[in-house]
C-alpha cells in the first residue's frame, strides 16, 4: 500500500505566483513528485515578498513564497535561452502534469504550450491558469489577485453599506478560490487519464473559477435585475449575526462573533447573559430580524465587558455559533488549529526554522504533509539534470558558466 | 452534455451550506450525486434571499446555485429503516459527504466506521468547523464565525466600526470546495489500490488559507494588520487600494519593481490629461516599493500621497467602464470594484460564452449561472441541472438503484423512513 495519495505522479510546475504554485502544492504534499521550472530571468515575484526571515529581504528568503511551495524541487533556468527551453523539453516525457500560471503568450513563444508539449507526451494534463483565460478579448490581462477579486464582485459586497466605500478582503482573495478548482480538476483529469489513456488541456480562467464563490448573486441579478450590494454584517438567516466588541485586552480591541440560527439559540444566549429584560420584540426570529439595529445594541451592551474566550466557551456550551475575531497572532495560538496539528515549523536551508500553514484537511489513510520546505532557487538543477537529463558535472558547469541554468 | 470526468462515480452528499459546493463541483465533472434530504428538506432549502423574495423550497438563491445537478432523495436517518436504507445506497456508492455535528452519524450507527466495513471502498468526507479532536469540536459555527476563527474578519472593515464578513458568506465555499480536493485526492489511491479513506476538512483552516502572506507577518516582521478600509498596511505607509470614480470605485496597484512599467503607463496617461505631477513623469520608478520591499521614507510617504491624491483627482472625472477600457489597452494594473451587472455584460465573459442557461420547469422560467469552472479539452464541462425537488428522484434512487417495488416504497413513506 502506498504511504501518499499521489506516489508516482510526476508533475512539471511552470507556475509562479499564487494560483499554480497553491495548486501543485496539492500534489506535492500528497507524495507527488513536483519539479518547479523557476526563470532566473524572470524571478517568480513571491520569491521578492513579504514577510523575510529577519525581516530581510531575499530571493531565499520569502516565507509567502515559501508557504506555497513546499514538498517541491526547484531548477532555475533562463527560459528565454534556447539552450534551457531545449533542456525542458527533454523533461516534458516524465512528466504526467504540466502546469503554467503566465499570461497566454509566454508558453506559445517558448515553444511549451499544449500542441507542442503533447507532441512530446501524448497524454499528458496540462493546466494553463491566468486570470481571464487563454483565449477571449482581454486574455492578455495583466495582474493579480486583488484587481481579479475587484473585477469579480467581492469588492463591491464587501463594506458597511451602499453610502460607504468597499472594504476589501485581504490581498488576493481569488489566489485562494481558484487553487480548489484548479486541484479538483487536475485529480479529476488524472483518474480519467488513469482509466481511459487520454490526457488534455485545462484552461482556467481564475475569473470564471472564481465567479462560482459569487454565483447565488449573478443568478439572482440575471433573474430580478437585483444588484447584491454591501450589507455590513447583516443576514437573513440569522439574529443576532455579526461582531460584537468584548473586554479590550492588552490595550487592544476584542470582538467576537456571533450569530444565532433560531429561537432555541436565542433562549441559549440569553441564559449565558443571566437572562436579562430584553425588548419583547426580540423573542423570535421575525422580530429580531426586523427590529436588529435595535438588537445590535442589546448584545453589544452585553458583551462589552465580557471576556471574549470565556464567552466563547459559555455560549457554546448553551448551542451558539460563536468565537474570537481572531488576529495573525491569535491563529498561531488558536488550540483548535493546534490540535488539528495546523502550524509546521520546517528548516529550511537558508531561512532556518520557519512557520508554515499546514494541510486544510487530513486523510486518514494517505495523509498528505509538508515533505519538505520550500526550495530555494535553483536548488535541484544539479539532481534534476545530472540525475533525470544525465548531464554529466561537466556540461552542467558549462551551462552555468554560460547563464543557461543556475 | 455531462463532463465525462467522473461518470460512473456516485456521491451521497448529505451535507449544509459548509460543503454544498462540494458535491455541486462532483456533478459539474460529472459525477451522479445525490442529495440525501431529511423529510423537511435539506437546510440549504431554507437559506435566505429568495428568488423575487418568495420563500419556498425550490426558490432559495443559495439551493438554486449549489445543489444544481443533483438528484435529491428523502431518507429519514432518525429511523431504523431510515439507516438500512442508508446503507444499501452507501455499497452503490463511492463518496458520502457529510457536515453534520461531529459524531451525530456515529451516534446513529451509520458513520465512517460502520460504513467502510459496508463499503470498504468509500471515500467518507466530512466538513467540519474546527476538526474533530480539540476543544471546539463540538462547536457550532455559522459562516460569519469561521470567517472570524480564520482570520479574515479581522481584517476587513474600517477602523472605529466592526469587523466584517462579505455579503455573500464565503467560508462554507472554501470548505466546499476544499473537500472536493481532497476527496479526490482519496479517490486517486483508491482507484488504484481499491481501498477508501476518511476524509476531514477544516473549515477553520480553510479561512486561514485566504490570509496570503499575512499569517506568518507577527512571527517574521513583529508586527500585523489591522482592518484600515480601503487601504492596505506597508511597513510604515498605507497604501489606498480602492478609488471613487465617477460612477463607483476602481482598484489599482500603484507599486515599482517589476510591476514599474504599469505605473509607467499610469502617469504617462495622467501626464496626457495633465494630471500628472513633473516629479512623477522624470522618476525611476523600477526602484520605487515605499511599505513593500523596504520600510518606507518620510520621502516616500509624501510621494504616495501626492500620487494617491492626483490618481484620485483623476478618476473622478471618468466612469469604471471607461477606466478599465484604457487601463487595458495601457495595461495597467488596475480594475473596476465590479457589481454583478458588470459581470453580466463583461465583453470577455460574453466572449467566451461563460454563462450558461438552466431551464427550471419548477420556477417556469430559465435561469442564467455561471458556467463552466475551466474549459477542458477532452471532458468539456457543460451547464447543470436545475436543484431537485425535495424527493424528486425517491422512485428513480430506491426503485431502479436498489431494485424496491412501488409497493415497499410507498410502505417507506407511510412509515416516515423516507
Amino acid at each position: 500500500m502506498r504511504r501518499y495519495a499521489l506516489e508516482g505522479v510526476h508533475v512539471l510546475d511552470f507556475a509562479w505566483v499564487g494560483v499554480g504554485p497553491i495548486t501543485t502544492k496539492y500534489l506535492a504534499d500528497n507524495g507527488a513528485d513536483v519539479i518547479r521550472i523557476e526563470s532566473a530571468a524572470r524571478i517568480d515575484v513571491l520569491r521578492l515578498g513579504p514577510p523575510w526571515k529577519d525581516a530581510q529581504p531575499g530571493i531565499n528568503n520569502s516565507q509567502f513564497f515559501a508557504s506555497y511551495n513546499s514538498s517541491k524541487k526547484s531548477v532555475a533556468l533562463d527560459l528565454s535561452n534556447p539552450k534551457a527551453r531545449s533542456l525542458v523539453q527533454r523533461l516534458v516525457p516524465w512528466a504526467d502534469v504540466v502546469t503554467e500560471s503566465f499570461t497566454p503568450k509566454a508558453m506559445r513563444n517558448w515553444g511549451l504550450d499544449y500542441e507542442h508539449l503533447r507532441e512530446l507526451k501524448p497524454d499528458v494534463v496540462m493546466l494553463s491558469t491566468c486570470l481571464q483565460g487563454q483565449t477571449g478579448p482581454n486574455a492578455l490581462y495583466p495582474g493579480f489577485g486583488q484587481l481579479m477579486a475587484a473585477l469579480c464582485g467581492f469588492y463591491h459586497i464587501s463594506g458597511y453599506d451602499a453610502d460607504s466605500a468597499p472594504s476589501p478582503p485581504y490581498g488576493a482573495y481569488t489566489d485562494f478560490i481558484a487553487p480548489r478548482f484548479a486541484a479538483a480538476l487536475l485529480l479529476a483529469a488524472l483518474d480519467y487519464r488513469r482509466r481511459s489513456g487520454r490526457g488534455q488541456y485545462i484552461d482556467m480562467a481564475q475569473y470564471e473559477a472564481a465567479l462560482h464563490f459569487m454565483a447565488p448573486a449573478v443568478i439572482d441579478y440575471f433573474a430580478t435585475g437585483r444588484v447584491q450590494g454591501r450589507e455590513g454584517n447583516r443576514s437573513q438567516n440569522y439574529a443576532p449575526h455579526g461582531a460584537y466588541r468584548c473586554r479590550d485586552e492588552d490595550g487592544n480591541e476584542r470582538w467576537m462573533a456571533i450569530a444565532v440560527a433560531d429561537d432555541v439559540e436565542w433562549r441559549g444566549l440569553l441564559s449565558v447573559f443571566g437572562d436579562p429584560v430584553c425588548d419583547k420584540r426580540f423573542a423570535t426570529m421575525a422580530g429580531r430580524l426586523e427590529n436588529r439595529k435595535a438588537l445590535d445594541e442589546f448584545i453589544s451592551t452585553q458583551v462589552r465587558d465580557r471576556v471574549a474566550a470565556e464567552l466563547t466557551h459559555q455560549l457554546q456550551a448553551a448551542g451558539v455559533s460563536a468565537y474570537p475575531v481572531q488576529n495573525c497572532v491569535d491563529i498561531h495560538h488558536d488550540d483548535n488549529l493546534a490540535a488539528f496539528d495546523f502550524w509546521h515549523w520546517l528548516e529550511h536551508k537558508q531561512m532556518g526554522a520557519s512557520p508554515y500553514e499546514g494541510l486544510q484537511h487530513r486523510l486518514s489513510r494517505t495523509p498528505g504533509e509538508l515533505r519538505t520546505p520550500a526550495p530555494i532557487l535553483g536548488e535541484h538543477s544539479d539532481e534534476v539534470l545530472g540525475g533525470m537529463l544525465g548531464l554529466s558535472a561537466e556540461e552542467i558547469a558549462q551551462l552555468k558558466q554560460e547563464r543557461v541554468i543556475f | 452534455m455531462n463532463c465525462e470526468l467522473l461518470k460512473g462515480f456516485r456521491m451521497l452528499d448529505l451535507s449544509d451550506d459548509k460543503g454544498a459546493l462540494c458535491g455541486k463541483i462532483f456533478a459539474d465533472l460529472g459525477a451522479d450525486v445525490i442529495k440525501v434530504e431529511p423529510p423537511g428538506g435539506a437546510p440549504t432549502r431554507r437559506i435566505a434571499p429568495f428568488l423575487d423574495d418568495k420563500p419556498g423550497a425550490d426558490t432559495g438563491l443559495y439551493f438554486l446555485a449549489y445543489e444544481a445537478g443533483k438528484r435529491s432523495v428523502t431518507l429519514n436517518l432518525e429511523s431504523a429503516e431510515g439507516r438500512d436504507l442508508f446503507a444499501d445506497l452507501v455499497r452503490r456508492s463511492d463518496f458520502v459527504l457529510e457536515s453534520f455535528a461531529v459524531g451525530y452519524l456515529d451516534s446513529l450507527g451509520v458513520g465512517y466506521e460502520a460504513l467502510t466495513h459496508k463499503n470498504p471502498r468509500l471515500i467518507y468526507t466530512a466538513i467540519t468547523p474546527f476538526g474533530d479532536t480539540g476543544p471546539g469540536k463540538d462547536y457550532k459555527a455559522a459562516d460569519i464565525v469561521s470567517w472570524a476563527a480564520g482570520g479574515a474578519m479581522y481584517l476587513m472593515g474600517e477602523p472605529g466600526k466592526p469587523p466584517l464578513q462579505m455579503s455573500l458568506p464565503q467560508a462554507g465555499l472554501h470548505a466546499g470546495a476544499e473537500a472536493a480536493v481532497a476527496s479526490l485526492m482519496a479517490h486517486y489511491p483508491r482507484e488504484i489500490e481499491g481501498v477508501g479513506q476518511r476524509v476531514m476538512v477544516n473549515m477553520q483552516a480553510c479561512v486561514v488559507w485566504t490570509l496570503m502572506n499575512e499569517q506568518a507577518m507577527p512571527i517574521l516582521h513583529g508586527d500585523y494588520l489591522k482592518r484600515s478600509g480601503v487601504f492596505v498596511g506597508g511597513l510604515d505607509v498605507q497604501r489606498k487600494m480602492v478609488f471613487r470614480c465617477r460612477d463607483g470605485y476602481i482598484s489599482i496597484l500603484i507599486i515599482g519593481g517589476p510591476a514599474a512599467p504599469s505605473t509607467v503607463a499610469l502617469v504617462n496617461w495622467m501626464a496626457e490629461i495633465g494630471f500628472a505631477a513633473d516629479w512623477m513623469k522624470s522618476k525611476d520608478w523600477r526602484g520605487w516599493t515605499p511599505g513593500i520591499l523596504m520600510k518606507a521614507t518620510e520621502q516616500d510617504r509624501i510621494e504616495v500621497a501626492e500620487f494617491e491624491d492626483r490618481v484620485q483627482a483623476f478618476f473622478l472625472t471618468m466612469d469604471k467602464q471607461h477606466i478599465y477600457t484604457e487601463g487595458l489597452k495601457r495595461r495597467i494594473l488596475l480594475a473596476p470594484v465590479a457589481t454583478v451587472a458588470d459581470v453580466a455584460v463583461d465583453e470577455q465573459l460574453a466572449a467566451r460564452k461563460y454563462f450558461v442557461t438552466v431551464e427550471h420547469d419548477t420556477l417556469g422560467r430559465a435561469l442564467k449561472f455561471p458556467g463552466a469552472i475551466a474549459k477542458l479539452s477532452q471532458t468539456p464541462i457543460g451547464a447543470p441541472r436545475r436543484a431537485p425537488r425535495l424527493g424528486e428522484h425517491n422512485r428513480e434512487v430506491y426503485g431502479d438503484l436498489l431494485g424496491l417495488s412501488a409497493e415497499r416504497i410507498a410502505h417507506l413513506a407511510e412509515i416516515g423512513a423516507i
